[in-house]
């Protein structure tokens, strides 16, 4: 019950979590059976993220002409990433009220994400705390 | 399902028209209901379904509120400076 996991695989367990959150939002909080949690950060932050790729399309993603922005939509998903090389080709570009629209919704859906993995790792952490490596959290 | 993939993408490629208008400040409403929702999922201690809802509606309705407020607030001071 009170077995406790070696240092280095907390780290290890900690560095999972923040990789997972990053690269699926919820998938962090979903590895240490926040369920709910999970959920709604998932459903809401993907939805975000999406609407503000309907609104602007995919040319609202722009790694060299605004770099600010595009710093903030990748805290979404590596997957921003790869938009970001479609969208290089200069074939979807958006301008105006739809640009702007676009970028802070995919942005404000980027640091909300950061937020959410920065929580998966703290409940994480707490959860070797107070169960001293139990299995409540793995 | 090629024809479905294709409308699907297309939604993605091209962006919306959307004017200038005083009505296009209603695209902050969603925003703020995003925020609301993930900032409670991340801080409340326990997620029970009408608590977290009512919690997140206090959030959307305060934000809402203050930057109502603030713009009455901007708006006077432009009027002032103007007049």
């Amino acid at each position: 019950m009170t077995k406790s996991r070696p240092k280095e695989n907390h780290t290890i367990f900690l560095l999972t979590v923040l990789l997972l959150a990053w690269l699926i939002p919820g998938a962090g909080h979903l590895m240490i059976k926040e369920h709910k949690r999970a959920f709604i950060i998932s459903v809401t932050i993907i939805l975000t993220f999406c609407a503000g790729l309907y609104v602007g399309s995919i040319g609202i993603i722009n790694p060299s002409g605004a770099k600010p922005w595009y710093v903030a939509q990748i805290m979404n998903s590596p997957i921003v990433a790869a938009l970001g090389y479609l969208a290089k080709t200069g074939d979807y570009a958006v301008f105006g009220k739809p640009n702007e629209i676009g970028q802070i919704y995919t942005s404000i859906a980027g640091l909300l994400n950061l937020l959410c993995i920065v929580n998966a790792v703290y409940l994480a952490h707490l959860c070797k705390i107070e169960t001293a490596g139990d299995s409540k959290c793995t | 399902m090629y024809i479905t993939y294709t409308l699907v993408m297309a939604t993605f490629t091209m962006p919306e028209k959307i004017t200038t208008d005083p009505q296009s400040m209603l695209w902050l409403l969603p925003l703020v209901a995003a925020i609301a929702i993930v900032y409670k999922a991340t801080k409340l201690p326990e997620i029970k379904i009408f608590n977290f809802v009512k919690e997140s509606v206090i959030l959307f309705g305060s934000i809402v509120v203050f930057m109502f407020v603030t713009a009455l607030v901007l708006y006077s001071i432009a009027w002032l400076v103007i007049e």
